[in-house]
């Protein structure tokens, strides 16, 4: 029963966001991508199949994350500031079954724009000579989860602060979650026990967005230990859970006026 | 129904701003089988009370309780009320079929009632034809009726509407009047808030009137009627020249086209009426005033002063 009340509000949700026709911005992207492919592929020397992959996952992981953060934002927000929010719950429905369905509906449209693109993305690459190999669908996978673990960070904050304040944070913790994997490298880090016990406990808190980034590995790698790619899978899946946990009760208890 | 009972809600601000006492312990009840009229100026905390009934927020003190007819648990009460928000606003890109189907869907309909209900009543409401166009196309008016039809569409026992009539030209608010009726004559409770009076004196059999977050009056609407005192007429004539000054005006205005309008109270309504017959003028319209929200907001007793 509940499932399906669930199932009923991700279907019109993603209709809702389907037709507003924002993903026909991203097909523009992906002409853009088409175009910039080949005038690269003109100009640069060497290596045109890598251009095309680097810039189709750099373009794939920078519209997924915007659609996180935008469309994230206003997932509820927008909701309950038109009051359409009432209309739903004024049903028999239960409140974490609203944010689920509109999460799962989100994802939907996350996952048209990760086909999408993807598709596109390796099509030039193939067409240029290049190779497409697991890691690529790896990496198209971690972008899918990155822009899940972003989605519930931005809605996460939504529910606690405004609109603009939520994706100013989100944008810093999203920085703050790729700069961490170089903080770690550096030596002086390194030799100091305490900071390094301080950036593993952030982990545990705040989300490493770096984990999910294989985009560098894909360019000039072809695999990488399975070990190291389940590892990061299932800390984006744990870390994913507790978000969605805490965006429940949040939403649980919050005062919809 | 529904027993509010004892219910204050005060809003602690953000940061600085005082706490604010929207509600300070209201208590009534809507009983079963009635059309309850809920009254109030803006900012009187209608809304509030309703969004509280609703479980949309939660009262600072106080309970609200419902009758076991509309059922055990939230799931079976849900499913018995029809709620219809304060200018609501839907999602624009879903067509109005997309938006009815959406809403019986989680209300537990399966698709055949739910085509067989539109088909029903969206005539009724003049919505029909609109109904394969995206809700961003529609006109307040068709928002208001598709929100209505919406909020019947599972045959709820009990129906509450926040300001249902506002922002509605007058055909419009006398249609939706009428369903309302209609509603309420198959065996339905309505409770709706509205700051018109005359709206809620036509249909309703009780009123429950809040005043600045306090629960002015509880009864039946002619009650309040005459606790308001004020029963003017206003009569209309044409070139009605100087009124001797035995009879007494409360107010004369000179209209274009040599009309005039006057104001008189229910005293002098026949002494006036008797000197504009005996000198032959024509008399365009006499009807009684009916009292405004302010008329019975500063009338009504056992309350103070506002502010
Ligand atoms: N979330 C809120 N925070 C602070 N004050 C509020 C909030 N919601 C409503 N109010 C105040 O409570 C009072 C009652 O509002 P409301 O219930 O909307 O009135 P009505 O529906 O009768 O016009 C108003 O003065 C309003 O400003
Ligand atoms: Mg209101």
């Amino acid at each position: 029963m509940t499932l399906n009340k669930t199932l009923t509000i991700s279907y019109y949700t993603f209709k809702e966001i389907w037709k507003s026709k924002i993903l026909l911005n991203v097909f523009f992207v992906g002409i853009g991508l088409m175009i910039v492919t080949y005038v690269a592929t003109e100009f640069t020397y060497g290596v045109p199949e890598r251009v095309a992959l680097d810039f189709g996952l750099g373009m794939l992981s920078l519209s997924s994350l915007a659609i996180s953060l935008f469309l994230g934002v206003g997932l509820l927000s927008k909701e309950i500031e038109s009051r359409t929010v009432y209309m739903v719950i004024a049903r028999p429905v239960p409140r974490y079954s609203f944010i689920l369905g509109k999460l799962i509906g989100l994802m939907g449209i996350q996952a048209v724009n990760v086909i999408i693109l993807s598709l596109m993305t390796m099509t030039a690459t193939k067409f240029l000579g290049g190779e497409i190999n697991g890691l690529i669908l790896w990496a198209i996978g971690f972008i899918f989860l990155e822009s899940l673990m972003l989605l519930l960070v931005v809605v996460l904050l939504s529910l606690l602060a405004n609109n603009i304040l939520s994706v100013l944070f989100s944008l810093v913790l999203l920085l703050l979650g790729h700069v961490i994997k170089d903080t770690q490298e550096i030596s002086f880090v390194k030799s100091n026990p305490l900071v390094v016990k301080i950036l593993e406990a952030y982990h545990f808190v705040l989300p490493a967005f770096y984990k999910l980034n294989l985009k560098d590995f894909v360019i000039y790698k072809n695999e990488l230990p399975l070990s190291y790619l389940a590892g990061n899978f299932t800390y984006a899946i744990l870390y994913s859970g507790f978000l969605l946990l805490v965006v429940v009760f949040l939403f649980q208890r919050k005062n919809l006026d | 129904m529904i027993h509010f009972r004892e219910i204050t809600k005060i809003f602690r601000s953000e940061l600085l701003g005082q706490p604010f006492t929207a509600l300070s312990n209201v208590s009534f009840e809507v009983p079963e089988g009635s059309m309850v009229g809920f009254l109030g100026a803006n900012g009187a905390g209608k809304t509030t009370s309703l969004k509280i009934i609703m479980d949309f927020i939660r009262p600072t003190s106080g309970n609200v309780e419902f009758s076991s007819a509309l059922g055990s648990n939230r799931q079976e009460i849900f499913r018995n009320i029809g709620f219809l928000p304060e200018r609501p606003y839907f999602y624009q890109n879903l067509t109005g079929h997309e938006f009815l189907s959406f809403m019986g869907k989680l209300t537990d309909l399966d698709t055949k009632t739910i085509e067989d209900r539109v088909r029903l009543w969206a005539p009724r409401f003049k919505i029909d034809h609109a109904l394969p166009r995206e809700l961003k196309t529609y006109s307040k008016g068709m928002l208001q009726r598709i929100g209505f039809l919406a909020t019947i569409l599972h045959e709820p026992k009990i129906i509450i509407l926040d300001e249902p009539l506002s922002g509605l030209d007058p055909i419009g608010r006398k249609e939706l009047k009428d369903v309302i009726v209609e509603v309420h004559k198959a065996g339905k409770t309505v409770f709706f808030s509205s700051h018109i009076v005359p709206d809620i004196e036509e249909i309703c059999d009780r009123v429950i009137f809040l005043k600045n977050g306090n629960l002015a009056y509880d009864g039946s609407v002619s009650a309040l009627m005459k606790q308001a005192k004020v029963q003017d007429f206003i009569m209309t004539v044409v070139a009605p020249g100087e009124i001797p000054s035995t009879i007494k005006l409360k107010e004369r205005l000179d209209l274009p086209e040599s009309l005039t309008r006057f104001t008189v109270t229910p005293e002098n309504k026949d002494v006036l009426l008797n000197h504009l017959v005996t000198n032959k003028k024509s008399i365009v319209s006499l009807e009684m005033m009916k009292p405004s929200l302010e008329e019975i907001f500063y009338n009504t007793r056992g309350t103070h002063d506002p502010q």
